[in-house]
């Protein structure tokens, strides 16, 4: 069966009242590269690509308010530094025109580059139920284990939040120009009262945050002269880029060795904290 | 295949001519394209969107056909190479594709004209930057790619005067 609602009602709906089997698509470019490979089988799909207003971009009260649906290409204009510059990395423009960010958070891959740079500019994903209504959650807790997150098998990703202030940098390694999956991936955000962020993609079972590379640049967050002392100066830097080299946990795999993938943590770290202060 | 348990009744327009057809829901727009229309200028390869041989143009953008399940073009008007030239009068891409020597074997040939095209249709003035990003996810083993970037260069200004 397929199902392809055209309003957010009628999809949760369809959601709640479908069992697991249904599985729930919107670019496709995930799920139907696991079918062509036959590692996923499914008989019938809750298809979201035609659900309105699933692709709306809103800037509200310093919010950005992304419906689940938008592309990479929407992400790619949008003037957010880490995000945008995350999107146009991603596959080719074939890719960037169908896949979407709720897809892109439903995966939950550790290389997901748009979960990458939410993760750094502080963003919730809004999980709605047709009944129990919407929660909005963090994505650290979002993100649970290998490709499993918070979202209830009769939930929708239907909208992703984050604040539109922050400043923020990105940056990936891969082995070409494009259709470039990482092989580590950093994005850090600085709000505007001066607190860092620092995600890292592909070094670890989910996105992840490098919480002591960020204790290195904000100490007590709530300790203003703490901050404008740690302003990074060069020190500060090498210490929060060691940090996360340290509590870094990649694997081996095909793409990189762990080694490698621990020690461009720290070259990613440094570097972009460098973008950060010197502009 | 086995019973799907229904099958989704599809209806888009492709290369201009309306379509109504039943489909089963697992199959791809490559397949559907190839097996229900016959239409096997596009080509599969890789399956997993990094070859781009199956490049289709959906509602004016480049997509991976082999990607798309075939009940998410419902409503859409679909491009694919049969659908730009043909012997009698070739697509601008077509004719300087032959003449640069960018077709070789000719397997990756329609994705990238595909690609190229919808970059093309889009863009009165692309950039150098923005000839190149339009096939980078597009694959050829044989020509090297710098024949294939004057053929679109080519038709550009052809097609541009
Ligand atoms: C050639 C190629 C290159 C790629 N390159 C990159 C890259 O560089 N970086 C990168 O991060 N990714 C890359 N990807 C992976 C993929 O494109 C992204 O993860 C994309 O964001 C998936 O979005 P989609 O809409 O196509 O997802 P789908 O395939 O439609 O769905 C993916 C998963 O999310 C679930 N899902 C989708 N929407 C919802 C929703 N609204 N509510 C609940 N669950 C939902 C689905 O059930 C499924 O489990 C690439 C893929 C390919 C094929």
């Amino acid at each position: 069966m397929f199902y392809q609602p055209t309003d957010m009602a009628e999809a949760l709906r369809l959601r709640a009242e479908l069992g697991p089997e249904v599985v729930t698509v919107c670019g496709g470019t995930d799920v139907v590269v696991a079918m062509n490979h036959g590692v996923a089988r499914p008989e019938a799909f809750l298809d979201l690509s035609r659900v309105a207003g699933r692709d709306s971009v809103e800037r509200v009260n310093g919010i950005y308010l992304l419906g689940g649906g938008v592309t990479f290409a929407q992400m790619a204009k949008l003037p957010v530094r880490a995000l945008a510059e995350a999107a146009r990395s991603v596959g080719g423009p074939q890719i960037r025109n169908v896949g979407t960010i709720a897809g892109n958070l439903g995966t939950a891959s550790p290389a997901g580059d748009g979960s990458v740079a939410l993760l750094a500019l502080d963003a919730e994903v809004e999980l709605s139920h047709v009944e129990r209504g919407s929660r909005w959650v963090r994505l650290e807790e979002f993100f649970l284990d290998y490709k499993r997150t918070a979202l209830q098998p009769d939930e929708l990703i239907t909208r992703v939040r984050f604040p539109s202030d922050f400043e923020s940098v990105w940056y990936k390694i891969g082995k070409r120009g494009a259709v470039n999956i990482s092989i580590v991936c950093c994005a850090i955000g600085r709000s505007p009262a001066g607190a860092y962020r620092i995600a890292l993609g592909s070094v670890g079972p989910v996105p992840m945050r490098a919480m002591e590379a960020e204790a290195v640049l904000n100490g007590d967050s709530t300790d203003a002269a703490h901050r404008a002392v740690a302003y990074l100066a060069d020190e500060v830097i090498e210490r929060a880029a060691e940090a996360a080299e340290l509590e870094a946990a990649p694997i081996d795999d095909q793409r990189s060795s762990a080694r490698y993938r621990e020690a461009m943590c720290r070259v990613l770290v440094r570097r972009l904290l460098r973008e950060l202060r010197d502009g | 295949m086995g019973d799907s348990g229904g099958a989704w009744h599809l209806s888009c327009t492709v290369n201009g001519e309306p379509v109504e057809a039943e489909v089963d829901p697992r199959i791809t727009l490559l397949t559907f394209l190839r097996e229900h229309l016959l239409l096997t200028g596009t080509k599969g390869a890789c399956l997993e969107g990094e070859c781009g041989s199956c490049t289709v143009i959906v509602d004016g953008r480049p997509i991976n056909s082999c990607l798309m399940l075939a009940g998410q073009a419902q409503g859409c008007s679909i491009q694919t190479i049969e659908g730009i030239g043909d012997d009698k009068k070739l697509h601008a891409l077509q004719k300087h594709f032959i003449a640069t020597g960018a077709a070789q074997c000719g397997y990756c040939t329609p994705g990238l004209i595909m690609a190229a095209k919808a970059m093309l249709d889009a863009n009165p003035s692309p950039t150098e930057q923005e000839f190149t990003t339009a096939i980078e996810a597009n694959i050829c083993r044989c020509t090297g790619y710098e024949s294939i970037r004057q053929a679109i260069r080519d038709a550009y200004r052809e097609i541009h005067g």
